[in-house]
Formats: C-alpha cells, structure tokens, sequence
C-alpha cells in the first residue's frame, strides 16, 4: 500500500531506509545531513504539516534520535494514491556532538520544538535563530532530558539543600 | 448574622471583616487549578463562605497555590504575593506544595513552598476535592479568630531569610527587596512597624 511512496523516496535518496510502520505508517531512516532534503521532498509530495519534533535519548547506542512527525490533510494531496496519511522521519546524532540542520526553512513550525529540543537534550540545530532557553530558568550542566542527568542527586543538591525558615516566636 | 458572634464583632470588627471576605488571587500553577472554578461558581458557590476570585493580586488577599511549583512559576509566586496588601493569607493547596507530591524528584519542581514564601495553612491530597477548600476556609477563620495566621507578620520578620532562600533557587533577583530595611533578623516588634510605614511608601515595586 505504501509502496509508491516509498519507491520514489529509495529511487531519490539513496542513504536513506523505508520500512512500513505500524497502522499503515511510513518510517524514513535517514542520515543527519540528508534531513531537510527528504523533508522538502516530502513536503512536495504533499505532507504540509509538521505535527512534532520529538527526540529520544538512546543512551545505550550513544545516540540521540530526533523524530519528525508529517501528516497530510487529505488523501487528494499526496497525489490520488493510496498512500500513508503519516510519515515518520527519523534520524540518530551521536550524543556527544549532537548537531543537525534546523528544519525551519521546509517548516517554519519546528522552531519552537527545536528550541525544545535544545533546551531540554542539548541538541544544536545549524541556522536556527534563536536558540534561546524556552522553559527553564536555572542552568544545568547535562540537559535535563538526557538519560544520564541523575535528577534524584540535582534535587538533593539544589532544592534540598535551602533551608527551612527558622522563624523564632 | 450569627448572633454568637455578635462579641466577636464589637471587639475585633477589622478581623472579622477579613474573616468574612477573603478575595483569592485566580493564579493558576499546577492541575489543582482545575478544582477551582467549580468551586466558585454555582456548584459549590464558594461565595457562602466569602470567597470570591479577584481580578488582581493588588485587592486579593487570599492566596491559593493550586499545585506544583516550577522555578518559573516560583518567580511569579513571589511578585504576585509581594504586590498583594496586607493582612494577606496563603494556603497550599495539594500535596506538592507541602513536598513536591509526585514531582519530588523532578529537574525543576521546587519541593517545599513553605522555604520560599510563608503558609498559613495546607490543604492535603492530591487533588483535594472543593469541599476541601471550604475546611480549609473555616480553618482560615479560626486561626484569624486567634491571630495564627500570620504569614505576613511571618515574612516581614524573616525577609532576609526568605529572600536568600529565594535567591539561591532564581538567582539574583531583579526587583528590590520588599522590606529593605528590615535585614536583620530579630528586630522587636515596635521598631519593625515603625519601618514598615517608610518601606510601604518607598520599598513597593510594581
């Protein structure tokens, strides 16, 4: 069913790795530079909207995997076939230099979820424009979202260690 | 009005007068947010009891902190119960601001509210039900009754403490301290409300 799709994006790029996902969806492997050009390929095709950005911290493979979620409204714009109503585009940087091309210039919605990404897992995105705190307002040496943050050891040592208020009377 | 009060009012009319309308600051922090619109409109009308929301911190004088408290939201929490006139009152409302609740391992939850900004009173559970708010209303009106609820007298007292406490979680904070004078503790009571006069017309920021 996801066949012509996937066919094309294969002939296209030739780094990348289709497979079916679950429910009829596409998952796309693609490597970290060849990111914006499957995503403007696919837009082509008709996915005009970025439902998420989402990262995962695979600390065991030293890898962190930034996942973009496209979908398309309707069954006519990705070209009268019978195609998947949801792409999955998924890429691994390595954890230490974590650094990818922003997608901002195919979806101009991955900015927000960039700076997200940014804050929370420490990933650079190359050509965003302001990679600025987001949510959080201390600094933390490891992104809190990374898997090896010990979060029990910085609760003990940050909002442990106030002290209550001795109040006398 | 309750004829068995009737002494109450002749000798302590200002107390009662507080007791009897306690306006709640409408901050939302964390879910327990959730509770309190069913509280204030006709389901359970909070306003049997004298409580009704304002509009702004600077005619509330009830504080409800409705859940976990982020450090971001901390910030918030101070200016807003630093803007409200005194006498003020604050309730805890939910187990997270008694110790975190089930955020008491989070990167940036702050556990105990109690070390930043003074509580009159908590409310438990997680959530607490609107009924809950109504017990811990006429909790409120015993303590004022017997002159426990002094969280204001509490903070203008030990500013300096909960001011370094403050600023070891935000860092250096931008605005004035509140009471600038009062930087020891331990001041006698008479001389710290002499000073409070002066530190209301200059210390106040916006």
């Amino acid at each position: 069913m996801n066949l012509p799709l996937a066919i094309r994006l294969g002939s296209t790029f030739q780094s990348i790795d289709v497979e079916s996902g679950s429910s009829g969806r596409l998952v796309v492997q693609v490597p970290g530079e060849s990111v914006v050009p499957v995503l403007t390929f696919l837009k082509e095709e008709g996915y005009g909207y970025l439902q998420l950005v989402s990262c995962v911290d695979w600390i065991d493979r030293g890898a962190l995997q930034l996942v973009y979620l496209l979908s398309c409204y309707t069954e006519d714009e990705i070209g009268g076939e019978e195609g998947s109503q949801e792409v999955f585009v998924k890429t691994n940087v390595p954890r230490g230099r974590a650094s990818v091309p922003s997608a901002i210039g195919v979806y101009e919605i991955a900015e927000p979820y960039e700076r997200e990404i940014h804050e929370l897992y420490g990933v650079h995105f190359e050509g965003h424009p302001r990679l600025t705190p987001l949510f959080l307002e201390r600094d933390y040496e490891i992104p809190p979202f990374r898997k090896d943050f010990d979060t029990k050891q910085y609760v003990a040592d940050v909002f442990d260690s106030v002290p209550p208020v001795k109040e006398e009377g | 009005m309750d004829r068995n009060e009737l002494m109450k009012w002749i000798k302590a009319p200002a107390k009662m007068a507080h007791k009897y309308s306690l306006n709640a600051v409408y901050f939302c922090t964390g879910c327990g947010i959730i509770e309190v619109p069913p509280t204030i409109t006709s389901r359970w009308d909070a306003e049997r009891f004298g409580v009704v929301p304002s509009a702004t911190p600077r005619h509330a004088n009830l504080f409800l902190i409705t859940g976990y408290v982020s450090v971001k939201t901390l910030r918030a929490i101070i200016r807003t119960y630093e803007q409200m006139p005194e006498p003020k009152y604050t309730v805890g409302f939910g187990s997270c601001t008694i110790n975190g609740g089930m955020y008491w391992d989070s990167y940036n939850t702050i556990k105990r509210l109690d070390k930043y900004i003074p509580i009159d009173g908590y409310i438990a559970g997680c959530m607490p039900r609107p009924e809950a708010i109504f017990v811990a209303v006429t909790h409120l009106w015993t303590l004022i009754d017997k002159d426990m609820a002094d969280g204001y007298k509490r903070y203008r007292k030990n500013y300096a403490a909960y001011r370094a406490n403050q600023e070891m979680v935000l860092g250096k904070l931008e605005w004035p301290p509140l009471f600038p004078k009062e930087t020891g503790t331990g001041t006698a009571d008479g001389a710290a409300m002499a000073m409070d006069v002066a530190s209301h017309t200059t210390g106040r920021t916006g």
